[in-house]
């Protein structure tokens, strides 16, 4: 016992330095498995990657015109309707549920990924 | 017209418009709720925006003030009696199933360790 700790104390091993350029915060987050719910949240790109993915499917909308500061209404000629229904395939797409008021007050990309980003819950 | 244009009957149009919106809004979640299978579900939904684009033009608030009451009055009726709802949303089947633990209070980690080890 007192042999291996002592061998243990001689042996050294090289320390490796792991690449400190262009350190990857994202990808060391992916590889670490989170089993709470409430610890998972979205990053701002993923968010407004799939903002603007829901928009762009949308068939009233032309897909080249959408970019994340884009308003529904003024820039891409929808109507409120259309608003409506773009803020439920958000909601669909991101689990959520946005109280009435909230939800009328979605005008535009901007607002949209503002407030999934804010949201505690946004799946 | 009279009072075309004053902020009264901007005001009453503004109104009614988000009523609109609102009740736009949760009929189409009632038809989701209904028409659960998707295929189901965009005819009824284009049927439904259908009623509403053909009702987009009138022009007198009275009128608009009745449709609108007609229209949520419809809408009582045709309520899904078990609605989907987001598990965490009030209504929810997870809602405040795990509250967030009053602050201050820790769990100390000793592991059963008693104080003559």
């Amino acid at each position: 016992m007192a042999l291996r700790a002592a061998v243990l104390r001689h042996i050294r091993l090289p320390v490796q330095t792991l690449p400190a350029a262009g350190s990857r915060p994202q990808s060391q987050l992916s590889f670490l498995r989170l089993f709470s719910s409430h610890d998972d949240h979205l990053t701002k790109e993923e968010v407004i990657d799939r903002v603007l993915d829901v928009v762009k499917s949308f068939p009233k909308v032309d897909p080249s015109q959408v970019t994340p500061d884009v308003h529904f209404q003024n820039d891409l000629g929808l109507d409120s309707l259309d608003n409506v229904e773009i803020v439920m395939a958000l909601e669909e797409e991101f689990k959520l549920e946005i109280p009435d008021k909230e939800a009328d007050k979605i005008d535009s990309c901007n607002l949209a990924i503002e407030y999934i980003y804010n949201h505690p819950l946004a799946g | 017209m009279i009072g075309a244009t004053t902020a009264a009957y901007l005001a009453r149009r503004a109104a009614q418009q988000e009523r609109v919106r609102i009740l736009y809004r949760r009929a189409l979640k009632d038809t989701l709720n209904w028409a659960v299978h998707r295929h189901l579900f965009y005819q009824d939904a284009s049927d439904l925006r259908e009623k509403f684009e053909a009702n987009k033009h009138v022009e007198d608030l009275d009128t608009i003030d009745k449709m609108i009451a007609a229209g949520e009055a419809t809408y009582n009726k045709w309520r899904h009696p078990d609605p989907y709802i987001v598990p965490w949303a009030p209504g929810g089947s997870k809602f405040t199933r795990n509250p967030v633990p009053p602050s201050g209070i820790e769990i100390v980690y000793d592991y059963g360790k008693e104080d003559n080890d």
